[in-house]
């Protein structure tokens, strides 16, 4: 399994790091050099975990847990007006971000109000791309009660969060409702840190059980061969997002087929992924289970 | 600004109260609102919004946003340059032309510069109400579309219920009750 974490430091030895990680098996997902400064999201085996460390400390840099790394995540309100942006949204996003997630914006069609909230088929399936979702519901107990019915049935793990401290609804956090500043003071940030470990701990066992049938392999490997296949065009950024369990892909017309024959060991890319065409953006790469394609090496 | 928000639990009523401070604060109308008033049941998905209007700062000259010299104004205040401009260029035409950010060249005679520095360049009072629509509207909750004004009872005030659902004569009937005990503990204004 793999770990990821947020290398920041300064560019002395950086190169031996990014060679080191590629060394022992690692992937580079992201990385940043803004003039002396530099941050590099790494992926590596978790048992390499003491050696990058020691590299770490010898070139002199910070290393940092990403909690919420390799998923994508939807960000869901009533609607885009500026009731729910720039705050709480923004904040929650920026949060989530700096947890590793890669966020999604969305705002439901006619999600706003409490009887006349709904959600369409075609919403939820766009959600249920992302591996995780977090609804932001208001301030008013009784409608975040009505609206919790509207998450009902979702295939994905997901957090509510509004203003009351405290509700009797499964996957609520309480503190992060409607608001019209940003949320920078101590206390607000603890509650963006309650709302990241129950992502967290709901991700974990989804990660659990992808570990308990593994995948036929890696997405952060599949990643890797895609971007040597296509590289990533000028100026773009995430062009292939990793999911938990397959990729979301942003391809130009004409190149699918380049992507399906990609050659992964001894196997196509076809024969080991479902690849569909996202509601949302790209196409999405869903790596199906060892037990199913067998061994590909 | 006095705000007081009423009907909610106690969490709700404090946000709202700070979502009032905080949205008349944006639109710059902090001073000019005497009090706000506002009710939330979230039950029956009903709030009313009451807001009584204090002062308003009396119109901006020409007079009062620049210095006069020789065919010459230097703006003072760099916020109403667009009015001013757009003003002068309706008026004069090319015989006005903006030197540098905050100097303007008039060719005009001394008669007409007195004219100029008396014209009027922005009246506060000319979009009052839409900002304070918009304020209100960037409170009550999104889903609350339905609207219904009350009538204004004293000079100043202006109330609205919004809903999701039909407004009922019941909820109209509470409102004006709500609002006349507003305007009683306000001491009769």
């Amino acid at each position: 399994m793999y770990k990821i974490m947020m290398f920041s430091g300064g560019v002395y030895k950086f190169n031996e790091l990014k060679e080191l990680v590629q060394d022992i098996g690692g992937f580079i997902l992201q990385e940043m050099v803004m003039q002396t400064e530099t941050m590099l999201h790494l992926a590596f085996p978790a048992e390499e975990e003491p050696v990058i460390k020691g590299k770490v400390k010898e070139v002199g840099g910070k290393l940092v847990d990403l909690p919420l790394a390799g998923a994508e995540i939807m960000l869901v309100a009533p609607s885009l007006g500026r009731h729910h942006a720039v705050d709480p949204m923004c904040d929650i996003a920026e949060f989530l971000r700096r947890k590793g997630a890669i966020t999604n914006m969305m705002g439901l069609a006619r999600g706003v109000g409490k009887r006349i909230a709904q959600i369409k088929v075609e919403e939820k399936k766009i959600i249920e791309e992302c591996d995780a979702a977090v609804f932001i519901f208001g301030n008013f107990k009784e409608c975040i009660e009505e609206k919790a019915k509207l998450c009902e049935g979702l295939e994905v793990p997901y957090i509510i969060v509004g203003g009351p401290p405290e509700m009797d609804i499964p996957h609520y956090v309480g503190g992060i409702g409607r608001r019209t500043e940003r949320m920078k003071r101590k206390h607000e940030i603890e509650k963006l840190e309650q709302m990241a470990e129950g992502l967290r701990v709901e991700l974990d066992a989804r990660r659990r059980e992808i570990e308990e049938d593994p995948l036929a392999t890696s997405p952060l490997f599949i990643k890797e061969l895609i971007d040597m296949t296509i590289p990533p065009k000028l100026g773009e950024e995430f062009s292939t997002i990793i999911h938990l369990d397959g990729l979301r892909v942003k391809l130009e017309p004409g190149e699918e087929d380049k992507v399906r024959q990609i050659e992964i060991g001894k196997r196509k890319l076809s024969d080991i992924c479902e690849m569909k065409k996202s509601l949302y953006e790209g196409y999405l790469l869903k790596i199906l289970p060892e037990a199913v394609t067998g061994s590909v090496f | 600004m006095e705000v007081r928000v009423e009907g909610g639990d106690e969490f709700a009523n404090a946000s709202y109260s700070k979502i009032c401070q905080n949205v008349f604060r944006d639109i710059g109308l902090h001073s000019n609102v005497d009090n706000v008033y506002m009710y939330c049941n979230p039950a029956e998905h009903v709030f009313i919004i009451s807001v009584k209007v204090g002062r308003v700062p009396s119109p901006v000259t020409v007079n009062d946003m620049t210095i006069r010299g020789d065919k010459r104004l230097k703006v003072t205040n760099e916020r109403y340059v667009p009015r001013l401009l757009a003003l002068l260029w309706d008026k004069f035409g090319e015989r006005v032309k903006q030197l540098s950010r905050l100097e303007i060249s008039v060719d005009l005679s001394p008669e007409e510069m007195q004219e100029l520095m008396k014209m009027v360049v922005y009246d506060p009072r000319e979009d009052l109400n839409t900002r304070i629509l918009d304020a209100v509207d960037r409170i009550l909750p999104e889903g609350a579309r339905v609207r219904y004004p009350i009538p204004a009872q004293s000079q100043g005030r202006l109330t609205i219920i919004a809903s999701e659902n039909p407004i009922t004569d019941e909820w109209k009937r509470k409102a004006e009750e709500m609002v006349s005990a507003q305007k009683l503990s306000e001491g009769g204004v």
